[in-house]
C-alpha cells in the first residue's frame, strides 16, 4: 500500500440558500433552505512516500477539502482514506503528531506574542526534544531569513513574513508529511521565491512527503513532478508536470516597457516585437529560455519602466481539458 | 511528561488574562455591588426577625459571599468552541495532536487560577471585612466545602461543555448559553438561596445538576447537613459530571463529522 491512499472519498456540504434581501432573510427564518454541494466527489489517489504533488485547480474545485480530510479535521462522507498506517479522522491526536499543515488563509501563530513564543508553545505541545527544537529552528530561520523578525508580535509582520513563521511552525517537530494550502498566497514575488526554495530543499534533503495546493502554476512548476488537478471535486488529470506542460504549451510571453523610446536587438530563440515605441514584447519557449535570465538580461541592457511576465493561467488549462485539447 | 502541553496552554491563559486590568478591577467591582444588593434586600426581608425557617440572616449572607465569590472564580469560556467554529480557527486547533477538550479545560482552569488568586481572594476578603460572614462549621467541614467546590466547577464546566457542543450545528449559541446561564443562576441558589424555595421547586431542582455548583458547598461549609448528606452531594456531583460529560462526548463524536470550516 502507498504512503498515502485515498479510495473513492467524497464530502458533501449543506449550505444555506436563501434568496437576496429582506424578504428573502424573512423566508429564511422561517422555512429555511438548504442545497448539497458536493466538494469532492469520488476522489481516488496515492502518493508515494518523499514524493511533492502539487495539486492545483481554480478556486472552489475542493482542494482545501482534500487537504482538509487529509490531515484529519474533516471526516469523509463516504470512501476510506489511509495515510501512513493511520485513518486521519479516527486517529486524530496520533495523526496530526507526524504530519505539519501550512493554511495559507489561517494562521496558528498567537497575535499577540512574539514569533519565538509561539514556537516555544509548539515545542511544548508537541514535546519536541531541546535538541531536536534547536537544531530545527536555527536551521529553518537561516534558509528563509527570518532573524530579523522572529522576536516581533505576529500582529505586526508583513503577510510574507506571517507566512515564514507559519511555514516553520508547522515544520519544527520534524513532520513526514506535510500539506501546504495556499502557501504563497498573497505574498509577493520575492517571497514567493523564498518559500518554494525552501520547500524544495525540504523535500531534497529530508525525504519529506509534501502535497501542495496552490493555483500559481508558478509555484508548481518550481516544486513539483507530478501534478493533480482537480476541479468541481474532481481529479482531472493526475500525472507528471513535464507531461501536461508539453501538452498545453510552454510558451510565455514578457513585455517590456521603457523609460525612452530605443531600439531592442534580437537575442537568441526569442521571438521579440514591436508593440510602440517604447513597448516590447518577448515570446520565448520557458523550456528553452530562463526566464530569470532574460529578465536579468533586459534589465541591465535597456533602460526599462516595467515588466510583465504573461503565462497560461490554470483556468485556461483546465477549458482546455474541457475541450479534449489536452 | 504528559501533562505538558496542556500545562503551557493553562499558563498562557494565566498569562494573557493579566493584560486586561482595568475588566479584572471591573470584575471585582461586579461582584461586591451584586453581593451589597442581594444582602440589602435579605436584610429588608428579615426586618427584625432572628431566622426565617431556621435560616438566619448570617447564613444567607454567608451564602451569597461564598457563591457569588465562586462564582467569580469558576472561569468557564461558554464560546471556546463557537467563536473557533465561527472563524475557522477550528481547523488550526484540530491539527495539534492534543485533546480538543483537554485544551479548553486547561485553557479554562489557567483563567480560573488567575481569577482564584486575583479575584476570588480579594472580594472574599472584601466582603468578609465590610460585610461579614460566618465560620466554617468545623475544620473538616471547611476541606470537604474545598473538594466540593472543585466538584462544583467540575459540573459547572461539564454543563457548559455539552451545551457547546450545540455549535457544530448551530454555529452562533448564544441565545442557548444565555438560557442556561440564566436557569443556573436561578437554580444554583446563588440568586435565591434555595432554602426558600418552595417545597415542590427544590424538589425539582434536587433532580438537576444545579444545586451541585455552589448550594452543595454552601450547606457543606454552614455544617447545615449530615454525613450522610454530604456523602450524598459527592455521589451527585460525579454522577452529574459523568452523565454531562458522556453526553457531551457523544455530541462532539456526532458533531465532528457534521464539522464545516468557515472561510476557505
Amino acid at each position: 500500500m502507498s504512503f498515502i491512499e485515498v479510495e473513492n472519498v467524497s464530502k458533501t456540504f449543506k449550505v444555506s440558500k436563501r434568496s437576496a434581501g429582506i424578504p428573502g432573510m424573512i423566508a429564511n427564518m422561517f422555512v429555511p433552505k438548504f442545497e448539497k454541494k458536493e466538494a469532492v466527489r469520488d476522489i481516488s489517489l496515492s502518493i508515494e512516500k518523499g514524493e511533492m504533488v502539487g495539486f492545483i485547480g481554480p478556486n472552489g474545485a475542493g482542494k482545501s477539502t482534500t487537504i482538509k480530510m487529509l490531515s484529519g479535521i474533516l471526516c469523509p462522507d463516504n470512501g476510506t482514506i489511509n495515510v501512513n498506517g493511520y485513518v486521519p479522522y479516527k486517529q486524530r491526536k496520533d495523526y496530526v503528531a507526524g504530519i505539519g499543515v501550512v493554511f495559507g488563509q489561517k494562521s496558528q501563530l498567537q497575535w499577540d506574542l512574539p514569533v519565538i513564543d509561539s514556537f516555544e508553545l509548539l515545542r511544548a505541545i508537541y514535546r519536541i526534544p531541546d535538541d531536536l527544537y534547536k537544531k530545527n529552528l536555527d536551521r529553518f530561520v537561516e534558509m528563509l531569513d527570518m532573524g530579523g523578525f522572529i522576536n516581533q508580535p505576529v500582529r505586526q509582520l508583513s503577510l510574507g513574513q506571517r507566512m515564514r513563521s507559519d511555514i516553520v511552525a508547522a515544520l519544527l517537530h520534524s513532520p513526514q508529511i506535510v500539506f501546504f494550502d495556499e502557501p504563497t498566497i498573497g505574498v509577493d514575488i520575492i517571497g514567493k521565491e523564498t518559500i518554494r526554495k525552501f520547500i524544495k530543499e525540504l523535500n531534497e534533503q529530508d525525504d519529506v512527503t509534501m502535497l501542495f495546493t496552490t493555483h500559481d502554476m508558478q509555484d508548481i512548476e518550481q516544486t513539483c513532478k507530478r501534478i493533480i488537478i482537480i476541479d468541481k471535486g474532481k481529479i482531472m488529470y493526475d500525472g507528471s508536470l513535464a507531461e501536461i506542460r508539453s501538452k498545453y504549451g510552454t510558451t510565455r510571453q514578457l513585455i517590456a516597457e521603457m523609460n525612452q523610446d530605443m531600439e531592442v536587438a534580437s537575442i537568441k530563440d526569442i521571438i521579440i516585437e514591436k508593440q510602440d515605441n517604447r513597448k516590447y514584447s518577448f515570446t520565448f519557449d520557458n523550456q528553452v529560455v530562463d526566464v530569470n535570465r532574460l529578465m536579468h538580461t533586459i534589465l541591465d541592457t535597456y533602460n526599462v519602466k516595467d515588466v510583465t511576465v504573461n503565462e497560461p493561467e490554470i483556468e485556461s488549462i483546465i477549458q482546455k481539458m474541457y475541450n479534449g485539447e489536452v | 511528561m504528559g501533562l505538558t502541553p496542556y500545562l503551557a496552554f493553562a499558563k498562557k491563559s494565566f498569562l494573557s488574562k493579566s493584560a486586561y486590568r482595568l475588566d479584572h478591577w471591573m470584575g471585582i467591582l461586579n461582584t461586591m455591588i451584586r453581593l451589597f444588593i442581594f444582602v440589602e434586600i435579605y436584610k429588608s426581608l428579615y426586618g427584625t426577625r432572628e431566622a426565617v425557617d431556621g435560616i438566619t440572616m448570617t447564613m444567607v449572607t454567608t451564602n451569597f459571599i461564598l457563591s457569588l465569590c465562586l462564582e467569580s472564580f469558576f472561569a468557564v469560556d461558554d464560546f471556546y468552541l463557537s467563536s473557533r467554529i465561527n472563524n475557522g480557527s477550528i481547523a488550526t486547533e484540530m491539527l495539534l495532536p492534543v485533546s480538543f477538550h483537554g485544551r479548553m479545560l486547561a485553557t479554562n482552569l489557567g483563567t480560573a487560577v488567575f481569577k482564584l488568586i486575583f479575584h476570588f481572594i480579594p472580594a472574599l476578603l472584601l466582603a468578609i471585612f465590610f460585610i461579614g460572614m460566618e465560620a466554617p462549621a468545623g475544620a473538616g467541614n471547611f476541606v470537604l466545602f474545598i473538594l466540593s467546590a472543585i466538584l462544583g466547577y467540575g459540573v459547572l464546566w461539564s454543563i457548559s461543555f455539552m451545551f457547546q457542543m450545540l455549535s457544530f450545528w448551530l454555529i452562533n449559541v448564544w441565545a442557548i448559553m444565555t438560557i442556561k446561564n440564566v436557569f443556573i443562576n436561578v437554580l444554583s441558589g446563588s440568586m435565591i438561596p434555595l432554602w426558600f424555595m418552595p417545597k415542590w421547586m427544590s424538589g425539582v431542582i434536587n433532580f438537576t445538576p444545579f444545586a451541585s455548583i455552589y448550594f452543595s458547598p454552601v450547606q457543606i461549609y454552614l455544617g447545615n447537613i449530615g454525613a450522610a448528606e454530604i456523602g450524598m452531594c459527592f455521589v451527585k456531583q460525579i454522577v452529574w459530571i459523568l452523565v454531562l460529560m458522556i453526553i457531551g462526548k457523544l455530541l462532539w463524536i456526532k458533531g465532528q463529522k457534521k464539522m464545516v470550516v468557515q472561510g476557505g
